[in-house]
């Protein structure tokens, strides 16, 4: 997580992130409401295409673009409140993990092109497991705090939050990485362009790492629904129906530490590779 | 198109030095967060309630009153699935569990209209400046007020893109959900580039104006804080301690309610 730091010191690094984020905030406020799902409960929001597109260009400035984004469009939506607090480390989330797990997602990504040009399926796959293992991240972090402060329910938020994020990720993403890469990598602003390697945090055991991510933010949100439906976790997690306690909070903290743990296993410098367009 | 909220006024909530307004801001989520009984949240939505009528900014609450419809309803119905109680109402709906719905749902509107008043009463600028001055770092500070100045042009050039697009004969309401979604990448392709394509020279301006070359900055912006700054913070930190007293005291709980 080092690059997350050492990035500020970098203007054009800075920049992207203001960048991104007003893209990104600009998206939220103009099509604020999206498309209806149901309405009044759930729609799909298309600017929330740009976070995993945004990790994968501009790395940590993707990340961060992404948090400060979502923070903005609650300002200019009037939503501002308490949730923009965790929103705001959810949707870091969301820039932050495509790009970490870009380079560990078993064999799927080759270790001699790591480049995004969404050429073959493989990197399609990749492209799509790295979206909704950041999109579950997002949500349990945003879904496990507000629960925690009892303002919405952890089942209700957590299957929305990633259906949202994950829905317009994986259909309009491939597309969306493929046009984009080519120019952003002939303008020299991608992120491994920008940035030097040993600015990068070195990581460890990055395949376990990246499984370690996916049990984290899927296996908690599995976890934390079952549990906060009643389907499990009074039993399993010896909550034993106490009155009047919040169990899912407990039940899903291990696995919000898990992708803690993970995002410092995982490093982004397997990337520094030569590529070609 | 108007997405600003601020309102231009010269009320005693704008006069206030912005590292005050945001104190306000986060003592009114910590008071609040404590209790379920709606009752005990009462007087904390009166002082933030009454905020904003002194702000001059009820007008921004009417703005935004669908999303508060919207949250009402969904809060008072999510609730009462999530919850159970020990008196029947009706239906799913128990006493208690409607009592934990009701605060909840007050709750989450009452941060809105807590974040609605800062908003309201505080300039994009003088709200990053107070973040920088509360501690946070310089460069950071700038790519947020960057950003902040950068919306409202993005935003209207999507406006005029999708405008453009649409004459052309992009229909963005038809189709399946996949569809549908497909049909907003000729709108985020032509943002992204114009917006994007220029930071080279966007860093290479900051840099020849010694961006980063001074830890310490100066600011054209000067802010102060004066007494009924301070009399506001003291009032705040009353109130956060009154609630946490009546915390300990094991007050404003809803006795017989289950939470999963």
């Amino acid at each position: 997580m080092k690059e997350t730091v050492t990035m500020w010191k970098n203007t054009r690094m800075v920049i992207l992130v203001a960048l991104s984020a007003a893209i990104y905030a600009a998206f939220l406020i103009v099509f604020k409401g999206g498309i209806v799902l149901v309405p009044g409960i759930t729609e799909v929001r298309p600017a929330n295409v740009f976070p995993p597109v945004f990790g994968l260009l501009f790395g940590p400035a993707g990340a961060w673009g992404s948090a400060i984004g979502n923070l903005i469009g609650d300002i200019f939506g009037g939503t501002l409140g308490v949730g923009s607090i965790f929103g705001f480390f959810g949707n870091f989330f969301l820039g932050f993990v495509p790009y970490k797990m870009w380079g560990a997602t078993f064999g799927l990504v080759k270790k001699d092109d790591m480049s995004m040009n969404m050429g073959d399926w493989k990197k399609i796959a990749a492209f799509e497991l790295v979206s909704l293992v950041s999109s579950a991240a997002c949500a349990i972090i945003i879904a496990w705090y507000l629960e925690l402060a009892g303002i919405v329910p952890f089942a209700f938020l957590g299957i929305t939050i990633t259906v949202n994020n994950f829905a317009a990720a994986v259909v309009v993403g491939p597309i969306l990485i493929a046009l984009l890469y080519p120019r952003v990598k002939r303008w020299g602003l991608l992120w491994t362009d920008i940035m030097k390697k040993e600015d990068v945090g070195k990581g460890f055991a990055r395949n376990i790492g990246s499984i370690l991510m996916i049990v984290g933010s899927l296996g908690g949100l599995i976890v934390g629904i079952l549990v906060a439906t009643g389907t499990a976790g009074q039993e399993l997690y010896a909550f034993a129906g106490s009155s009047g306690q919040t169990s899912v909070w407990l039940a899903v903290l291990p696995f919000i530490i898990l992708i803690i743990v993970a995002s410092i296993m995982l490093s982004g410098r397997e990337q520094f590779v030569e590529e070609t367009l | 198109m108007d997405i600003d909220f601020y309102i231009d006024s010269d009320t005693l909530i704008h006069r206030l030095d912005g590292r005050t307004k945001i104190m306000l801001f986060l003592a009114s989520f910590i008071a609040l967060v404590f209790f379920e009984n709606p009752l005990f949240i009462l007087p904390i939505a009166f002082l933030i309630l009454l905020q904003n009528v002194l702000a001059g900014a009820l007008v921004n609450i009417w703005r935004i009153r669908f999303l508060l419809f919207v949250l009402t309803v969904t809060g008072m119905l999510m609730w009462n699935i999530f919850t159970s109680g020990e008196t029947d109402l009706f239906w799913f709906f128990d006493l208690e569990s409607l009592l934990y719905s009701l605060s909840r749902t007050m709750l989450m509107l009452l941060m809105i209209i807590s974040g609605l008043n800062l908003i309201s009463t505080t300039r994009n600028e003088e709200l990053v400046l107070s973040m920088i001055k509360l501690g946070l770092p310089y460069r950071v500070g700038f790519a947020i007020s960057t950003a902040l100045r950068m919306v409202p042009t993005i935003a209207s050039s999507i406006q005029t893109i999708s405008q453009a697009q649409r004459s052309r004969g992009l229909d963005l309401d038809s189709g399946n959900i996949l569809e549908r979604l497909r049909k907003f990448i000729p709108i985020l392709i032509p943002v992204f580039i114009s917006t994007i394509r220029d930071t080279n020279v966007f860093g290479m301006a900051l840099e020849s104006k010694g961006f980063g070359a001074k830890e310490e900055r100066s600011f054209y912006l000067q802010m102060g804080m004066g007494r009924n700054d301070y009399l506001i913070l003291a009032l705040s930190f009353l109130v956060v301690m009154a609630s946490i007293y009546l915390k300990i005291l094991g007050l404003g709980s809803i006795p017989g309610l289950t939470k999963f």
